[in-house]
């Protein structure tokens, strides 16, 4: 399992550059420097449309490559299997991808690699919409969250179902790890990737990656947005290890209140009471699941 | 040299494979390109082909994963078929990696053969090239990854395979010697390689070579001339072929039982193989009429087909394709390469095939007598469908 691994004991080298045209705020900036340092320069990233590729990419000096939007999964397959054939094995192959390039139109690939148990790392920096294109509703957009396709008035309420749940999408496949991170919180997220990218086989690393353009907060506030939804446990940390070991990497001893991480975002402003405590009542189901398989097997 | 199989032409496919020591293999199951999947799979397990192979859950996959792997350094090789190559057309378009694909043709109408399938494809940027045996099957996989590695050219080939009439029809093929073939194709060294040892620098200056920037029309420029590169490589790799192996297949195309011909007609794929003999035939009775197969359909051969416009006085043009709403793409592009040239001679069309429908030797014989017909005055209707 993973450990988590302090600020001030982060030691490898900084790696993103300064001076990304990424919007002010945006969360995946911060998870770029992160994850980078965490990999170190053995490292190839790999790229798929979205607002990475767009404003970040420049930004990471080292060996990378990128596809077409549904490509994503056979591209660090076929990467990491030449790579392979010419007898190197001690490369990073990263995907660095969206919740698009993931959940939805890449779903397909990523579903594919992870039953071939491929020796690649899966990054999906999920900021919950279509946010390159302007925002549009994605299947990682929350239920009753406001994007430009899914407008809150009288009679729609913003997006009509829930997120799909990627972690144990994945999970499922039986694959070598499996984690939930989040950038609020960058000693649990440096931990998980520097213990998994030493597995062999399929990583997949989910992480919440607040927008402020998108979802509707000061820029200034994004680390706080990114804590608020693990501390009311909108975004719970865990992990899954040896293909169905699950375990809670934080455990608040209280939740939060959920209003207190949605009040600051704008695309859950139209929320009634009901709708709130509707989402109120299901994180809390959740959380209580969790607490419960936490330290045990899943069954899979 | 080399020794003589009993093979089915997707077999030939996996051994051009397996001789050109393919390092990173992937394909998805479609007919009739299947079986290409399966004698790969088996040579892989029997130890005769030391080869990875990406087990993709489609067509799409199949093409990023070599596309994937070829970025990563590793020569590799992907096969598929009609509606199979479709799905890949879009990570296709625009590729600038040496991967070869065997396309088995299958219609778009049907599961049999016509060239819709490749022809589809047409602006993608790859190098498409038509065999019409087993024999050419073979020896155009090996040939085409000289073609697409050589540093002048650097680009994707696709060859075509009429399915069903070579994809699982048995014809004695050679299969040449590992050695020779060793000699004729040195390993792949891959432009955009990354190496653990390389500094990103290095790496840089290296990818950059030839190839203009995505997001500018430069791209589009680099890529055509690379394109039209591969003219002089296709016939130098042709003759070389033929100086090692013993076979060559006249490059870009070839001109048969030509000589002193009034008029010549252009087929591709196996309808050039059902035309040698009816020519034959129709030269024995006097006709003077020859058969150009055309091999590269990319690049085109407009300057070679400009220089044979001023020896034959008509074309008879075979398209086992259609453009629907416009016509024979080949007939379309052959035309307009004459429009410039004095004295033109005439060129007429002919739709026959698709979906598979039989090519018989009667066929081409009205095909060539008309043809014959139109170098001596007027012919009505200019295109037909036979």
């Amino acid at each position: 399992m993973s450990k988590s691994v302090p600020l001030g004991k982060m030691a490898g080298e900084e790696i993103v550059t300064s001076g990304s045209t990424s919007c002010q705020g945006c969360g995946h900036a911060v998870l770029a420097r992160l994850a980078f340092k965490a990999f170190g320069r053995k490292t190839i990233f790999t790229l798929v449309p979205g607002c990475i590729w767009i404003t970040l990419s420049r930004n990471i000096p080292l060996f990378s490559t990128g596809t077409v939007f549904e490509g994503g999964g056979a591209l660090i397959s076929g990467i990491t299997n030449g790579l392979a054939a010419r007898g190197i094995e001690d490369m990073n192959v990263v995907a660095f991808y969206g919740d698009g390039g993931t959940a939805d139109i890449g779903l397909q690939g990523l579903s594919a690699a992870a039953e071939r148990n491929e020796d690649v790392f899966w990054i999906c920096a999920d900021n919950q919409a279509y946010m390159n294109t302007g925002g549009q509703r994605s299947g990682a957009t929350p239920k009753y969250a406001q994007t430009t396709t899914t407008p809150a008035s009288d009679i729609r309420r913003g997006k009509r179902t829930k997120r799909k749940n990627l972690p144990f999408i994945v999970a499922a496949h039986d694959v070598a790890y499996v984690g939930t991170a989040s950038i609020a919180y960058p000693s649990d997220l440096v931990g998980k990737i520097e213990y998994a990218k030493g597995l062999k086989g399929f990583k997949f690393l989910h992480v919440q990656s607040p927008c402020p353009t998108g979802w509707g907060f000061s820029p200034s506030d994004t680390i706080k947005v990114a804590r608020l939804t693990v501390q009311s446990g909108i975004w719970p940390l865990f992990e899954i290890t040896e293909g169905s070991d699950f375990r809670l990497t934080y455990k608040p001893r209280e939740l939060k209140p959920v209003g207190e991480a949605l009040g600051p975002q704008r695309r859950f402003r139209h929320l009634t009471d009901e709708e709130s405590q509707e989402i109120q009542s299901r994180v809390n189901g959740q959380w209580k699941q969790l607490l419960e398989i936490d330290g045990k097997r899943l069954p899979f | 040299m080399g020794h003589k199989e009993l093979m089915v032409g997707n077999k030939a496919v996996a051994y051009g494979a397996v001789l050109s020591k393919v390092q990173v293999a992937s394909a998805y199951p479609i007919t009739p390109q299947t079986t290409i999947v399966e004698y790969l799979a088996d040579f892989i397990a029997e130890g005769k082909l030391d080869a990875k192979f990406i087990e993709v859950e489609s067509e799409m996959s199949a093409q990023v994963s070599v596309q994937g792997a070829s970025w990563a350094g590793a020569r590799t090789f992907t096969a598929t078929s009609g509606p199979g190559l479709l799905y890949m057309h879009h990570p296709m378009m625009g590729c600038r990696l040496p991967i070869v694909m065997a396309v088995v043709h299958r219609s778009n109408k049907s599961m049999q053969p016509d060239h819709t399938d490749l022809m589809a494809q047409r602006d993608t940027g790859w190098i498409h090239l038509y065999c019409e045996d087993n024999q050419e099957v073979l020896d155009t996989v090996i040939m085409s990854y000289k073609i697409a590695e050589d540093d002048r050219v650097y680009l994707p080939v696709a060859l075509g395979l009429d399915g069903y009439i070579l994809s699982y029809t048995a014809e004695p093929v050679e299969i040449p010697d590992q050695e020779l073939v060793d000699g004729f194709l040195p390993p792949f060294k891959g432009r955009s390689a990354p190496h653990p040892d390389m500094t990103i620098e290095e790496w840089r200056a290296n990818q950059a070579r030839g190839a203009g920037g995505y997001g500018t029309q430069k791209a589009w420029i680099d890529h055509h001339e690379n394109m039209m590169a591969a003219k002089e490589v296709i016939v130098e790799v042709d003759e070389e072929f033929g100086r090692v192996f013993g076979r060559s297949y006249g490059g870009l195309y070839e001109e048969y039982n030509c000589e002193d011909a009034e008029a010549v007609i252009v087929a591709m794929g196996t309808i050039a193989s059902t035309a040698r003999p009816t020519i034959d035939a129709l030269r024995e009775e006097g006709k003077d009429v020859g058969l150009v197969k055309l091999k590269s359909f990319r690049p085109f051969p407009h300057d070679e087909f400009r220089e044979m416009a001023k020896r034959y006085n008509a074309f008879g043009v075979i398209d086992r394709n259609i453009s629907i709403g416009s016509g024979g793409v080949v007939f379309n592009e052959l035309r307009s390469a004459l429009y410039d040239v004095d004295d033109k001679p005439s060129a007429i069309g002919f739709h026959t095939g698709l979906s598979g429908e039989e090519v018989t030797p009667g066929m081409v014989k009205r095909i060539a007598e008309k043809t014959l017909k139109a170098a001596r005055g007027p012919v009505e209707p200019l295109v037909e469908w036979v």
